[in-house]
């Protein structure tokens, strides 16, 4: 039998070696600042709004006004000055051990990536979203869609979006809602489906649509991708970390919510004597 | 363009043309340059050291390009264990629990915590600091530098560090910090900087003043011949598995594990005019 000559093929890479390929833009110097396709000190800086040039950074579209304060509207919506909230807790501890501003904040983002609250609760909300919109358009009943969410016949639906870490019931989804229909966006499909699951579950558990389930529908109405919508939200409680961050940061070092050694639960061995090395 | 706008050029610098360390050399492979068929830390065979030298060693190694002395070694190791971890009640280790309780990406906890010990408090600026205080004082009496410090001005409230790496923590002196520091210095060796340390410690033991742990840290680091600039970043890894084994900890608890205050606790208060 002839043995088979391995030949190495690494021309993709060699393509890209010593050069950068990008199409969203760039800085040529002397000349000008490419967005897109858009000159940003000629078309952006003093036209656009922050929130409208993130879009067209993220998704390459540069969307209408009113869109982008929908999104900082969002933005607002996670930006509560409450430091018992793990991730600006995160920045009140930065606070207080006098981290940067910067190194805090970046903290307090990364933990919203979590599968609990915030944006790393985002896919899986649209995966959800998606899938009862499909659900729906192949002819299932709104209480059938819910009880395929239900483990057993007798146990709760699982939905995320419709339940809250603290609390039930959401504060902030009238007041959006109310928000995008002065921007005078109507609900789509998406969003308008995820309300008539609230009325059953409100019924049924008591429980209520959250942030994420009116913006993972609100945003799939809109048109963007799954990736395009995390990336979008994914600094969103920025604010409120810094405002933790910012008090803790103007007391004295660890005056932020101090413990005594017995104010930690130890439930580990007792104490030991450490055997020596064999 | 736009008349209005100011001519913009490019600067004449000259950049490197290929990345350039003094840590790490790749062998390429003969079949494709990307992949490395050989790795040389500082010209020493990643295997052959992975074969006959300890972690420690090789940790030493990187930053400082030559392998550590039997003593130096026996002092970086010491000081790991001192450092490994900052205990639950450190905020870099409840910003690492208040991640795992909080469902945060268990790969997150890590560079969260570690931002948080990142500052000037008892985190990775001050043992930067603490390493320039004590390279550039360590050649004068330590009672005299603390005579010198002792009129400087001190917090209304809170802890007072007189200079970096020393002072008080909840009021008082830390008793860890002193207990590590005797430890420390009874290891083999001559530790310079660490028994400069030890005396001003005990220089400014009567205000209530003493080692912290940041301030032990960077005494050793200082001995060991680490640059300032070193300090936070060194002081980051040495107790990075405390506070990645505290998140872990609580990455698959409940998020009732951890106290979250309720309304009678979170006073909400008015700001003084």
């Amino acid at each position: 039998m002839k043995k088979k000559i391995h030949r190495s093929d690494f021309s993709f890479w060699d393509t890209h070696r010593g050069t950068i390929h990008s199409t969203i833009g760039g800085w040529i110097i002397g000349e000008a600042v490419y967005c897109h396709g858009y000159d940003m000190m000629e078309e952006l800086i003093g036209k656009a709004s922050y929130f409208q040039v993130l879009v067209l950074n993220i998704t390459g579209r540069l969307p209408e006004r009113r869109l982008a304060e929908c999104i900082e509207a969002i933005f607002l919506c996670v930006s509560y000055p409450d430091s018992r909230i793990w991730c600006n807790q995160i920045g009140s501890l930065g606070g207080t051990l006098r981290s940067s501003p910067v190194a805090a904040a970046c903290a307090g983002i990364l933990a919203s990536d979590s599968r609990m609250y915030g944006a790393g609760t985002l896919l899986a909300g649209i995966e959800l979203t998606k899938n009862v919109v499909k659900l729906k358009r192949s002819g299932m009943t709104v209480e059938d869609i819910i009880k395929s969410y239900q483990r057993t016949p007798k146990s709760p639906p699982v939905m995320i979006g419709f339940s809250r870490p603290i609390a039930s019931g959401d504060e902030r989804i009238e007041t959006l809602d109310q928000t995008t229909k002065q921007l005078g966006f109507e609900r789509g499909e998406h969003l308008a489906l995820a309300y008539e699951i609230q009325e059953i579950l409100l019924q049924k558990t008591g429980e209520g649509m959250n942030l994420l389930g009116y913006i993972a529908p609100f945003f799939c109405d809109q048109g963007f991708t799954p990736q395009e919508i995390y990336r979008l939200v994914s600094i969103m409680v920025n604010s409120g970390v810094l405002a933790c961050y910012a008090e803790a940061a103007d007391n004295p070092p660890e005056s932020f919510f101090p413990l005594h050694c017995n104010d930690i639960d130890y439930q580990g061995p007792a104490s030991r004597p450490v055997p020596d090395k064999e | 363009m736009n008349q209005k706008q100011p001519i913009v050029r490019k600067r004449d610098e000259q950049f490197a043309t290929r990345t350039v360390t003094r840590i790490w050399d790749e062998e390429p492979s003969a079949e494709n340059p990307y992949l490395a068929r050989s790795c040389r830390c500082h010209g020493y065979d990643i295997l052959e050291l992975a074969r006959k030298r300890s972690f420690v060693d090789v940790l030493f190694l990187i930053f400082q390009g030559e392998l550590p002395s039997p003593n130096k070694a026996k002092l970086l190791e010491t000081l790991m264990i001192i450092t490994m971890n900052l205990g639950p009640r450190h905020p870099g280790t409840r910003a690492a629990m208040n991640a795992g309780v909080g469902k945060t990406n268990t790969a997150h906890i890590l560079p969260i915590s570690l931002s948080v010990i990142s500052g000037s408090h008892l985190g990775g600026e001050e043992v930067v600091e603490a390493m320039h205080f004590l390279r550039k004082k360590r050649k004068f009496s330590p009672r005299e530098i603390a005579d010198d410090l002792q009129n400087s001005p001190r917090p209304l409230k809170g802890d007072w560090h007189i200079v970096p790496g020393f002072g008080s923590r909840f009021g008082d002196i830390d008793p860890m910090p002193q207990q590590t520091a005797s430890l420390l210095l009874d290891l083999q060796g001559d530790w310079k900087t660490l028994q400069w340390g030890d005396d001003f410690s005990k220089a400014i033991k009567p205000h209530n003043l003493g080692w912290l742990s940041t301030g032990v840290t960077a005494a050793v680091l200082c001995d060991l011949g680490f640059h300032p600039r070193a300090g936070a970043g060194i002081f980051q890894i040495l107790s990075a598995p405390g506070l990645f084994a505290h998140g872990l900890e609580m990455a698959n608890k409940p998020l009732t594990a951890m106290p979250f205050l309720d309304e009678e606790h979170y006073i909400i208060e008015k700001k003084d005019p």
